[in-house]
C-alpha cells in the first residue's frame, strides 16, 4: 500500500522535527501515532492534529512547539480515497539551542554551528555567548568540598517516608508476612514480621543565575550543587535549572561522574552564559512549566542569584509567591550577602524577600556549610 | 471528521458532558487502540468526569482507584483476609489435616479480598472502566508496579498463580501534575491535556448541568469566569467551581450578576486567600464592568 508507506515517512519526518526541537518522541510513540492515523479521517487536518497530540503524548509545555511544527510541516492533504502525496523535501528547522524554552520559535541555529567550529560568537549584539573556561578552580578544591559534604550529608536524611518497608525489630506488625511465616510453624505466630517507614532523601530544586554579575560565583556554586547531588545520590529527586535571559532545564545534561566535565558541558548548553538577567520572566517560566510537577511539600527550592535585575519586579513577586506556596522551603543564596554591610535593597531582591524563608550568603565554603542543615527534608 | 468521533461527542453530550473535538478524538482513539488514556489538566476541568461518562456510555461498571501517597499493593491490588484464614486454620488443625491440605484450603479465592485493580482484571461480565485517579499522588514505586499491570493485564499472586484479565478494561488515568509522571508510564498511554473551556463551551456546560440558571445568568457567569482566568490568580477556578457557583446563585434566586451577590458568593470560585484579597479592592468592579461591556 503506497499511501500507507508515505504516511509512515511523513510521520517519521514530523517526529524527527519534533525531536530536533527537544520534544521527546520515541519510536513507540511514532507507532502509536501511525495507528491513530489509520483510525481517523486523515483528510481532516484538525483531527490529524488532535490525534497526533494524543498519540505522540505531547505535553502542555511542548504544545506550542508542536502546533508550530504541525502548521509548518503537515502541509500534505491526505484523502481517504487517494494515496497521499508526501511533501517534497520537508524543511526541518534546526535545533534552536540546548535549553528549548517551550514556545520559542526556532532561531539561533548558528549557535551550534559556532560551537562546532570552536568559535566565540555573539548571541546578540549586547549579550555574549562563550565557552567558559573552568581552569581557575583547582581539582583539590573540588575534592575538599566533596569530602566536607559527605561528612555533613548524614544530617540531610531525616524525613520518614509514607510507604512502609519490611524491617527487623521495630515498627508495626506486618500481618501478611507474619502469616506467611506462621504457616511454616503450623499456624503458630512464633515471631511477628514488622514494617516501618524508611527515611527519605530530601528533594532539591536549584535555580541558578548564570548572568554576568554572578560570574565569579556561578561556577563555585554549581560545583557545590553537583557535588551535593552526587554525594546524596539524589539524582532522581534533584533538579537543576539555569537562567539569565531564558530558563534552561539542566538536569538532562548532568551526568554522574566528574564535576568539572559536567560543568564544561553545561557552559556550552546554556545560551547567553554571562549575559544579562531577566529574573522575573525566568522564574515565571519555571512556575508555568515546571512548578507543579517538580516542587511539592517536601521540596526545598534554592535560588542562586545576586538579585541584580533592572526589570519589572511585579512578575518576580508573583513567581516567588507561587513557589513559596508549594515548596517546603525557599532559600535564596546571594553571594553579596557575605558582606556584613549588605542590605537586600536591590529592587528585585527586595521584591522577592517576603517570599523567601532564608536569605543566605554564599561566598565561601563556610557559608555553604551552614546551608546544609537547612536542606534536610 | 470521522463519523464515529462525532457520534461519540454527541453521546457524551447526551450524558451531560460537553466534550470538545480534542476530548472526543482522544477518547475514541483510546477505545479503539485499547490503550490507557492519561488525562492532565488543572483541577476542576473535568478529568475524572470523563471516566464516569465513559462508563455510562458503555453501560459498564466504573472501578475507581484513588491514589495517595503511601498507596501500596495491598490496598490497590489484593489482600488476604487474615482473620478468616486464621479461623479456618484453627478448624483445619482440629480436623487433623496435613500442612499442604491446609495451605490449599486457606489460600483459596474466597479468602482473597479483591482491591480495585484485581477487580478490574477479574470482572467477568465484560470490560469495566478502570479509573486511576490522581496517579501523581502515588509514589514512583507504585507507578512502576502499575506499569506492569497495565502492560500485561495480568497479576501474579504467589499463592494462587497468575490471573489473566477476563476482559481488558478501559483505563483512564488522571493527574493534577503535582509530580512528573514517569516517561515509561506516559508512553504506555495516550495523552490528553484538558484546558479551561472557552466561553461558548462553558456556557453550554452550565446550561446542561445547571438547568435552573437562565440564559442570561449562564452567559454572565461564563464571561465572569473567563475574565477571572485572564487575571493572575494563584488558583484559577475550574468548571467544577463554575457549576458550584451557578448552583449557589440559583439557590439565591439571582437572575443576573450584581456586585453584592458576587462579593458574597465569591468563596464558591476563589479558594485562596490571596486571590480573594486580590479581587477585593476595586478589582471586582473591573471584572464586572468587563462582563457588562462584553454582554453589550
Amino acid at each position: 500500500m503506497r499511501g500507507q508507506s508515505d504516511l509512515v515517512r511523513h510521520l517519521a519526518q514530523f517526529a524527527g522535527a519534533l525531536r530536533q526541537r527537544g520534544v521527546g518522541v520515541t519510536l513507540s510513540d511514532e507507532a502509536d501515532g501511525l495507528m491513530a492515523l489509520t483510525l481517523i479521517d486523515v483528510g481532516d487536518r484538525g483531527e490529524v492534529r488532535r490525534a497526533l497530540r494524543a498519540s505522540l503524548k505531547i505535553r502542555q509545555r511542548d504544545a506550542a512547539v508542536f502546533e508550530e511544527l504541525f502548521d509548518l510541516l503537515w502541509k500534505v492533504r491526505y484523502d481517504s480515497s487517494n494515496p497521499p502525496v508526501p511533501a517534497p523535501g520537508i524543511p526541518i528547522p534546526a535545533r534552536p539551542k540546548a535549553g528549548n524554552r517551550p514556545g520559542r520559535p526556532a532561531t539561533e541555529s548558528d549557535v551550534e554551528r559556532a560551537l562546532a567550529l570552536g568559535d566565540e560568537l555573539g548571541y546578540s549584539p549586547e549579550a555574549v555567548l562563550r565557552r567558559k573556561s573552568f581552569e581557575e578552580y583547582s581539582a583539590a578544591d573540588s575534592t575538599a568540598m566533596e569530602r566536607l559534604l559527605s561528612r555533613l550529608i548524614l544530617r540531610l536524611a531525616t524525613r520518614p517516608s509514607r510507604r512502609r518497608v519490611p524491617v527487623r525489630g521495630r515498627g508495626e506488625a506486618d500481618l501478611r508476612r507474619s502469616f506467611r511465616r506462621a504457616i511454616a510453624h503450623g499456624g503458630e505466630f512464633l515471631s511477628l514480621a514488622r514494617r516501618a517507614r524508611p527515611i527519605e532523601k530530601p528533594r532539591l530544586v536549584v535555580i541558578c543565575d548564570t548572568s554576568g554579575s554572578m560570574d565569579p560565583h556561578t561556577r563555585f556554586l554549581l560545583t557545590f550543587v553537583l557535588a551535593l547531588r552526587r554525594v546524596t545520590r539524589s539524582e532522581r529527586s534533584s533538579e537543576i535549572f539555569a537562567f539569565n535571559t531564558t530558563l534552561v532545564r539542566l538536569t538532562p545534561w548532568v551526568r554522574p561522574g566528574r564535576v568539572d566535565l559536567t560543568l564544561e558541558r553545561l557552559a556550552t548548553q546554556v545560551p547567553d552564559w554571562s549575559g544579562g538577567t531577566k529574573i522575573g520572566e525566568c522564574l515565571g517560566d519555571f512556575v508555568t512549566y515546571y512548578l507543579d510537577e517538580l516542587v511539592n511539600g517536601q521540596t526545598t527550592v534554592i535560588i542562586l542569584s545576586d538579585g541584580l535585575d533592572r526589570g519589572d519586579v511585579e512578575p518576580l513577586a508573583g513567581a516567588m509567591r507561587a513557589i513559596q506556596g508549594r515548596a517546603r522551603r525557599v532559600l535564596w543564596l546571594n553571594p553579596l550577602a557575605g558582606d556584613d554591610r549588605y542590605e537586600p535593597t536591590a529592587r528585585a531582591m527586595a521584591a522577592a524577600l517576603p517570599f523567601i524563608d532564608r536569605l543566605l550568603p554564599a561566598h565561601n565554603l563556610e557559608s555553604l556549610e551552614r546551608l546544609l542543615p537547612l536542606l534536610a527534608a | 471528521m470521522r463519523p464515529e468521533i462525532a457520534v461519540l461527542q454527541e453521546a457524551m453530550e447526551r450524558q451531560g458532558y460537553i466534550a470538545d473535538p480534542a476530548i472526543a478524538t482522544a477518547l475514541f482513539l483510546a477505545r479503539e487502540m485499547r490503550r490507557p488514556l492519561l488525562i492532565e489538566g488543572d483541577a476542576g476541568v473535568g478529568k475524572t468526569e470523563i471516566a464516569k461518562v465513559l462508563a455510562r456510555l458503555l453501560s459498564t461498571e466504573l472501578i475507581r482507584l484513588q491514589c495517595y501517597e503511601g498507596l501500596d499493593v495491598s490496598t490497590a491490588l489484593y489482600e488476604w483476609n487474615y482473620q478468616r484464614q486464621m479461623l479456618r486454620l484453627r478448624m483445619a488443625e482440629d480436623e487433623g489435616k496435613t500442612a499442604s491440605e491446609i495451605e490449599d484450603l486457606i489460600f483459596g479465592r474466597q479468602y482473597l479480598l479483591e482491591r480495585p485493580l484485581l477487580r478490574a482484571i477479574t470482572r467477568i461480565e465484560g470490560p469495566p472502566v478502570l479509573l486511576i485517579d490522581e496517579i501523581d499522588r502515588a509514589d514512583d514505586g507504585f507507578e512502576a508496579f502499575l506499569l506492569e499491570v497495565l502492560s500485561d493485564f495480568q497479576v501474579t499472586i504467589p499463592e494462587l498463580g497468575t490471573l489473566r484479565a477476563e476482559h481488558i478494561p478501559y483505563v483512564v488515568l488522571t493527574s493534577n501534575r503535582t509530580r512528573e509522571i514517569g516517561d515509561a508510564l506516559r508512553r504506555r498511554c495516550l495523552y490528553l491535556y484538558i484546558e479551561h473551556p472557552t466561553l461558548e463551551k462553558e456556557v453550554r456546560i452550565l446550561r446542561s448541568r445547571v438547568p435552573g440558571a437562565g440564559a442570561r445568568l449562564a452567559e454572565e457567569i461564563g464571561r465572569f469566569m473567563q475574565a477571572l482566568r485572564r487575571r493572575r490568580l494563584s488558583k484559577a477556578p475550574g468548571v467544577a467551581e463554575t457549576i458550584d457557583w451557578a448552583q449557589a446563585l440559583c439557590h439565591l434566586h439571582s437572575e443576573h450578576l450584581d456586585r453584592e451577590t458576587v462579593a458574597e458568593t465569591l468563596g464558591c470560585i476563589l479558594k485562596d486567600q490571596h486571590d480573594l484579597r486580590e479581587l477585593g479592592a476595586g478589582e471586582l468592579e473591573a471584572v464586572l464592568a468587563e462582563v457588562a461591556e462584553a454582554a453589550g
